[in-house]
């Protein structure tokens, strides 16, 4: 395997096989991106509150919604992930000010994007979560997965027949 | 020679000898008469090289930021071209001081690959002429007028905007066509995703789609970079994807739709379709359009407090 293969969809193959046989619900992986300032301390919240919610979020920090470089997504497309949700300061309230009104505008031309290539859009979600706003960071996790576990396993950027491996 | 062809060499003699430019970037015959090369004219001596006529495809505004870096060049442009220039001026890639530009109305150009699926002997070809909206080709053995669906070049078949929209000086009139070529992408997802599975699988990776645009200037393009990786260098389809997703992102609100990607492109990728769906999406969401002199800064460099919300629940 080399190390351009799509890591997370072989795992997810796997797991999906391994929970069938052993009659568990099918877990996606999920990549969230969250800002430091936000939803990263929001999630924190989640966490220290002990407020349930599934394991299937993978999360890269950064310092701010306008550091989510539109690629971060699509490379997890390409990688496998079944599911990707970038979570933002509320418009207004980003720590430099105005980091998110730009990443608004990447984020909603990376929707007609995914749209123009027939990705299936329900798989990309973003949203803004503030830090005191751990139960709803919660809610939209188990929501998101709720959603990506209806749509499946992600089989991949490209479709089946026309896959290198 | 037509007569804007005569005007175009007289303006380049003058702007040459006055001392006005250093340059005059333009086309000259190419090595068969249904293509065209760049030109670079430094001597006035040297302007009857310059032609204009129906193969002048190419956008020569691809070379204005290395070439009238430091100096003054003088270019002959087609409407998408000067697009082109007003969006590099926007983007603060090259000066307007250091241009003088030499604008043309337009009538659509041809794309030569497709003259080949038009019945046509390529060798016997000795001339291509505007005629209305089509294009008069001169062969061997007589002339015949062949409409543009069956050899514009895709982008012409969907350009309206035909007229320059900055110029020093301008020769000729516009042709409008009398109909746009609808969008063709399929309506749903899995046979869009279908669609452009098929379409990147037949990318070799040459990149010439990237050197012809004159929008995509980044000295390092991520599709060089090692560190991080963003794509593998490799023509599998999932890598094609990963290079052609990620320009077509890198160009939202920048692509002027010249159609120069898809016509250089050796295999046929339908590239400039996926660039005319996103300068759709740019228009509908903020009335926004690349190479428009009236836009101020660059879409993504910019930003209204009103934009429109992308987050799916927000409360
Ligand atoms: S895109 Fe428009 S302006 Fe450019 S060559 Fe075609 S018809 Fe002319
Ligand atoms: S992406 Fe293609 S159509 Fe758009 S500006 Fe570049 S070459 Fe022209
Ligand atoms: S020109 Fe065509 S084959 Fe070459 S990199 Fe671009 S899309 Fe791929
Ligand atoms: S700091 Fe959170 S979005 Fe900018």
């Amino acid at each position: 395997m080399s190390e351009d293969s799509t890591l997370v969809q072989e795992r997810t193959e796997q797991e999906t096989k391994e929970s069938a046989e052993q009659g568990r619900t099918w877990q996606p992986i999920i990549l969230g991106i969250l800002c430091n300032w936000c939803s990263y301390a929001g999630a924190d919240l989640a966490g220290s509150s002990r407020l349930q919610y599934p394991e299937t979020v993978r999360i890269i920090r950064v310092p701010c919604s306008g550091r989510v470089d539109p690629a971060f997504v699509l490379k997890a497309f390409r990688k496998g992930f079944d599911g990707v949700m970038v979570l933002g300061c509320h418009p207004g309230d980003c720590h430099y000010a105005k980091g998110n009104y730009y990443a608004r505008r990447r984020i909603a031309l990376l929707q007609d994007l995914l749209k123009a290539l027939g990705l299936p859009e329900e798989r990309f979600h973003f949203e803004w979560v503030s830090a005191s706003e751990g139960n709803r960071f919660a809610e939209l996790v188990q929501e998101f997965t709720e959603q990506i576990r209806r749509l499946g396993p992600f089989k991949g950027v490209v479709a089946v027949e026309n896959k290198s491996s | 020679m037509t007569e804007i062809e005569s005007r175009i060499r007289e303006e380049a003699k003058k702007v040459l000898e006055n001392g006005l430019v250093d340059l005059v970037i333009g086309w000259a015959a190419g090595s068969v008469p249904f293509r065209t090369t760049p030109v670079f004219i430094d001597n006035a001596q040297d302007v009857d090289k310059l032609v204009w006529n129906p193969v002048c495809a190419n956008n020569l505004a691809v070379y204005l930021p290395k070439m009238a870096k430091n100096r003054k060049v003088a270019i002959v442009a087609k409407p998408c071209d000067i697009r082109s220039i007003v969006a590099l001026i926007q983007e603060n890639q090259v000066k307007r001081e250091n241009l003088y530009i030499i604008g043309l109305g337009c009538a659509g150009v041809v794309d030569p690959s497709k003259l080949e699926s038009a019945a046509i002997r390529l060798s016997d070809i000795k001339a291509l002429e505007w005629e209305g909206e089509g294009i008069r080709i001169v062969t061997v053995d007589g002339e015949q007028v062949l409409r543009s669906t069956e050899v514009h070049r895709e982008m012409c078949l969907a350009c309206t905007k035909r007229e320059p929209a900055l110029y020093d000086v301008k020769f000729g009139e516009a042709v409008l066509p009398s109909q746009i070529k609808p969008r063709e992408l399929p309506e749903l997802p899995e046979e869009r995703q279908k669609y452009w599975s098929e379409q990147f699988s037949k990318c070799i990776r040459c990149y010439a789609c990237r050197q012809i645009c004159p929008n995509c200037y980044c000295e390092v393009c991520f599709a060089d970079r090692v560190e991080p990786k963003w794509t593998a260098k490799k023509a599998v389809p999932e890598e094609n994807w990963m290079f052609h997703a990620t320009r077509a992102m890198h160009l939202a609100g920048r692509c002027i739709q010249c159609g120069e990607c898809e016509r250089v492109c050796p295999v046929g990728i339908r590239i400039a379709e996926l660039m005319r769906e996103m300068a759709e999406a740019v228009k509908n969401k903020y009335d926004y359009e690349a190479g428009d002199p009236k836009e101020e800064a660059p879409l993504l460099g910019t930003f209204r407090e009103n934009d429109i919300d992308p987050a799916q629940h927000s409360e």
